[in-house]
């Protein structure tokens, strides 16, 4: 998508960042030896680019191996190599039902408060139906490549490796807890810890985490004896202590050298000071809901009861931290270690800031130790503010951008780190959490805009999406979902997604004229079976062309096609061949309506078959039947001209019928007029001559003659 | 519309694929315990199509059934039609592609699934453009294909000859344009086609059709292109025809022109309500059945049939009574298949790259 401009006043739709990567280059390997003459760059399936290499002809004319062109195709980019196409895909189809749930309890919702005019629509279900939409997106984001969790537990790995976490999932969490849980704020920085415990992972990769320490620290595990004499262990704990790991930290404390049996009675207490501050680390309040089973910690629900559990808690921590036990303590780095861990749990400003490695880490400590009470964004958004302020960083990592952009509740910034990062398919997703509960957010995101060309924000994203999927052959059947949610490009471009989609298959046909009946699109479902119908009758499968212009009831092509067709009749039609025709003449049924001129055909066959019975010998019966479709043939105006004379040279032995005369006087005199009419026609000069023997029109107006002489006898 | 659910135990996974499904087919197992499929796969990343053999766990520690792909095979074209052979242990496989040729695949069971071409037809004048079916004979000796260019070929295999030489039965230059086939015995065999036609053959008397069942005999409605056609050994006088609209009819050639109409188009006032609006993909007798003994039924009543179609609906039909759902998924079910020895196992195609295992008991 072209985002070009810088000036946004010009209607830049997506700003293009100066510092996005350098042009990519991308070798092409046609294998032409020539030199090349021309180059052709056009747009092929998904993100690939069809290039055609074309040679030039080699000077002396003679023909060599590689000369003439080769179609390359070029496969563009290919995401942030964090999740496959095919993942991308199985996203795309898993979030379409429940999208399209959503779009029509909406439409519920909306009609209803519409009736009833006070009540507001995010009234009772509202919020589950939201939930349970960013549930259903957010369970299609787990990799599918989950790790194998360690049947037996070691004692000394204190990361547990659960499921790769994606940035993707890690986006949808973060706009989930922040828009579409119902809005009780007050549990937020709690959520946030839980997200980074989750997450922190993923910022290693630009940056240092207490993760990363973390597993580094794990590797060296293994060669050290002596684990409390590296200060690196010390250094660790009080990183994830701020993080608030606390079954991390109680684990590493354990691995502490004072539990060994060999050693215990000698640092008896070391061992006590050591077991201490664990006991207070696992018993920390936490003002949330509740735990997952396992994870340490206390948990109030209501604010005093909290305060209450808080003060207490941290007038332990100060008594232990001016107990005497500590000059007991004959190992240094274990008292020093641990009184720095107390001092982040007292929420001592500059052991948090010098214990985390980014501002998010911080900017969770302070939430755990310093400010547990915070509630509302503006002062969530003021303490982030503050903590970036303590460590600056160089380059923001995508997540934290968005971080920033939520708690600044700043929807714009929100979708274009939600576009920048993760492309069109969460922006049309994420919408609808971002417009859930914001009037702010559902009048700038739904607000028609001028300079979109009088479309909202919401249909443009959407818009943008469907186009993606549209491109795939694989997707494009689900674009119509999207397309449909927008009220005033979508049914255009639904038309035009549908008429673009290729007819050579009748499995592929005949699902775009399924989406074309969903939505009612007859139009669009006759101009598809017509270009079928060409299509096939093009490729000599003339069978399928009839039907598909029957299908689409095209009279104007079937006569078309009708003169074709004749010509093949006047040399084909044998005896033999007879079989051949017999389909396609049932095909067009007896309803001239659908037939077009193609109605001609079926008489036609008819009258064949009364003549070949006469010479099988089933004489007058037969012949009767015979001269009954004569007339009826040379009565019926679709009869094209040019087969009169064949007709009537066919039926010479219906004329010459030794027994008695088979034409009455009226039908004589009928066959008579149109001979005659065909006899002025000769003179004009489009006329075509049929390929009978030249006498043939006198033996016909002989016969006739005669008919007529003796019918008029008999009469 | 009952729901299968309520009345009888029904388990279904649903097993992603990451590829495009053209087709599948359960091939016929070395012992009871076994299952294999043959699957028809296009990679749309790579533009690549193939057909694997996987062996079908379908009861591993982790409760859902299991994929291992034994073997593939790189098909030149993307495939049109699939059938199997059931014979062991190294069933047959016939492929069609798009690209109008025909391969017969072999497949041995017993050591690991290898697959390997046996033989291919792809001559110029075989078929023009895609074909469209084939079906294999029971017993595989003899294959059937017909495409919507008219043609209708035989070809015969008898083993070690890697060029397969066929015999064109009829060519009808493209007036009439053939959709479905099926084997009813060794000399006949059905096909299907537009206007819901169906045209019967019989090898002994060549030069054409031998009976023809007329399309077009829902007057007035839209008429629709039979896609799937399936004939009941212990049945052959009727032919069951699937197509456009949610049609699935069957035509008894002892009784003339007169369809009789399972569901969809041209039902009118019938008592079964209508399952389906959108074309039924492909059409099967379920030999799933909890009636005891099918001799039991009249012969003029029509055994209980499964279909699936581009609405998402896999379902049995038994005449004058409610169909009986077993899947409405949000998207195309385009191909399933009943396992011949075991029929309460069924797997089918997703149009959203996935395949489904259902397990009836």
């Amino acid at each position: 998508m072209p985002g070009v401009s810088s000036d946004s006043a010009r209607g830049a739709l997506v700003p293009l960042s100066p510092e996005s990567p350098a042009a990519a280059v991308y070798p092409l390997r046609h294998g032409l030896k020539s030199p090349i003459s021309r180059l052709s760059i056009s747009w092929s399936r998904g993100n690939s680019l069809r290039v055609s290499v074309f040679a030039a002809p080699s000077s002396d004319g003679s023909v060599n191996d590689g000369d003439g062109g080769k179609v390359v195709e070029v496969k563009l980019g290919g995401g942030d190599g964090e999740i496959s196409e095919a993942h991308w895909r199985r996203m795309a189809y898993g979030s379409v039902s429940p999208f399209a749930l959503l779009q029509s309890r909406k439409n519920a919702v909306s009609s209803l408060s519409k009736m009833s005019m006070n009540s507001s629509p995010y009234d009772g279900d509202w919020w589950d139906y939201i939930m349970e939409y960013s549930k259903d997106i957010n369970a299609l984001l787990v990799n599918q490549k989950s790790a194998s969790v360690p049947v037996l537990d070691d004692p000394k790995s204190f990361i547990t490796k659960g499921e790769e976490p994606t940035s993707l999932k890690a986006t949808w969490e973060l706009l989930e807890m922040f828009y579409a849980e119902k809005p009780s704020h007050s549990w937020l920085p709690e959520r946030l810890v839980d997200w980074l415990a989750d997450y922190d992972s993923l910022f290693s990769g630009t940056h240092p985490t207490v993760h990363s320490k973390l597993v580094d620290f794990q590797k060296e595990l293994v060669n050290l004896q002596v684990v409390e004499d590296d200060p690196k262990y010390w250094e660790v704990m009080s990183s994830a202590l701020a993080v608030g790991w606390l079954n991390i930290v109680v684990k590493m404390l354990r691995l502490h050298g004072s539990y060994r049996l060999d050693q215990l009675s000698n640092r008896e207490t070391e061992n006590g000071l050591v077991e201490a501050v664990a006991v207070l680390i696992s018993k920390m309040p936490r003002m949330r809901l509740e735990h997952e089973a396992g994870k340490l910690g206390e948990c109030y629900k209501a604010k005093p009861d909290f305060v209450k559990a808080w003060e207490k808690w941290r007038g332990q921590i100060n008594k232990l931290d001016s107990s005497a036990f500590w000059f007991q303590c004959a190992h240094q780095q274990t008292r020093e270690g641990l009184r720095s861990m107390l001092q982040i749990m007292l929420g001592n400003a500059n052991s948090l800031c010098s214990a985390t490695y980014n501002w998010i880490e911080l900017y969770i400590s302070h939430f755990l130790y310093m400010r547990p009470l915070t509630v509302g964004l503006e002062s969530m958004y003021s303490l982030a503010q503050k903590s970036i302020q303590l460590k600056p960083m160089a380059s923001a990592h995508r997540l934290m951008g968005l971080i920033i952009g939520i708690l600044g509740e700043n929807t714009e910034v929100v979708l274009a780190e939600c576009l920048k990062g993760f492309g069109p398919w969460m922006v049309a997703h994420a919408i609808e959490l971002l417009t859930a509960g914001s009037d702010h957010a559902e009048m700038l995101l739904h607000e028609e805009r001028q300079n979109l060309g009088g479309i909202s924000i919401e249909e443009l994203h959407r818009l943008v999406y469907a186009q993606v999927l549209s491109s795939f052959p694989l997707t494009w059947q689900i674009a119509p979902i999207y397309l449909i949610s927008c009220m005033k490009h979508g049914m255009v471009l639904l038309q035009i997604l549908l008429s673009k989609q290729p007819v050579q298959d009748n499995q592929l046909l005949l699902k775009s004229i399924e989406i074309c009946r969903l939505y009612e699109l007859h139009s669009v479902t006759s101009n598809i079976m017509k270009i079928a119908g060409v299509h096939h009758w093009k490729h000599g499968r003339k069978g399928s062309g009839v039907f598909w212009l029957q299908q689409a009831r095209d009279e104007y092509r079937l006569n078309r096609i009708a003169l074709q067709l004749f010509d093949s009749v006047g040399k084909t039609i044998s005896d033999e061949s007879f079989k051949q025709w017999e389909g396609l003449i049932q095909l067009l049924g007896s309803d001239s309506k659908t037939a077009g001129g193609l109605e001609f055909l079926h008489k036609y066959r008819d009258f064949k078959k009364s003549l070949r019975q006469i010479h099988d010998g089933k004489a007058t019966d037969s012949a009767r039947q015979a001269v009954e479709s004569l007339i009826s043939l040379m009565k019926n105006p679709s009869t094209p001209q040019r087969f009169w004379l064949p007709l009537l040279y066919d039926s010479l032995k219906l004329l010459n019928w030794k027994e008695r005369p088979l034409l009455n006087v009226s039908q004589t005199n009928l066959l008579l007029n149109k001979l005659q009419e065909l006899s002025m026609a000769r003179l004009r000069p489009d006329f075509i001559e049929s390929e009978l023997p030249p006498q043939a029109l006198n033996s016909v107006r002989l016969a006739l003659g005669t008919n007529l002489g003796r019918a008029i006898l008999e009469e | 519309m009952a729901f299968a659910e309520s009345q009888n135990p029904l388990r279904v996974y649903r097993i992603p694929q990451s590829r495009y499904i053209d087709a599948v087919r359960w091939l016929s197992p070395v012992s009871p315990s076994d299952r294999f499929a043959a699957i028809a796969y296009f990679d749309a990343d790579t533009n690549s199509p193939s057909i694997e053999i996987a062996y079908v766990d379908p009861n591993p520690q982790s409760s859902s059934p299991t994929l291992t792909p034994q073997s593939s095979w790189t098909s030149p074209s993307r495939i049109s039609s699939l059938r199997t052979a059931h014979s062991t242990p190294q069933p047959l496989l016939a492929a069609a592609t798009f690209s109008g040729s025909l391969h017969i695949l072999a497949s041995d069971l017993i050591n690991g699934g290898v697959m390997e071409s046996e033989a291919t037809v792809s001559q110029l004048g075989f078929h023009s453009g895609p074909v469209s079916a084939v079906d294999l004979r029971e017993g595989g000796i003899e294959c059937v294909s017909v495409g919507e260019d008219g043609r209708v070929n035989l070809v015969s295999f008898v083993g070690d000859s890697s060029k397969l030489n066929y015999r064109r039965i009829f060519d009808s230059n493209g007036l009439v344009g053939y959709t479905a086939v099926k084997w009813a015995s060794p000399s006949e065999f059905a096909t299907g086609g537009y206007g819901f036609g169906i045209q019967w053959w019989d090898q002994r008397t060549p030069g054409g059709p031998v009976l023809q069942f007329k399309g077009n005999w829902c007057q007035g409605k839209t008429s629709g292109i039979v896609h799937s056609i399936d004939i009941h050994p212990s049945r052959k006088h009727t032919c069951l025809a699937g197509g456009s609209s949610g049609t699935v009819f069957a035509w008894d050639r002892r009784a003339a022109q007169q369809p009789i109409v399972l569901s969809g188009a041209g039902t009118g006032e019938a008592p079964n309500s209508l399952l389906s609006e959108s074309e039924v993909w492909e059409v099967q007798y379920d030999r799933y059945t909890r009636r005891l003994n099918i001799g039991n039924i009249s012969s003029t009543r029509i055994l209980p049939v499964m279909i699936c179609s581009e609405d998402g609906i896999l379902a049995v039909i038994e005449q004058g009574e409610e169909p009986l759902e077993l899947l409405a998924e949000p998207c195309a079910i385009n191909s399933f298949d009943i396992d011949r020895q075991n029929p309460s196992n069924v797997i089918c195609s997703l149009e959203w790259e996935s395949l489904a295992i259902l397990t009836r008991s």
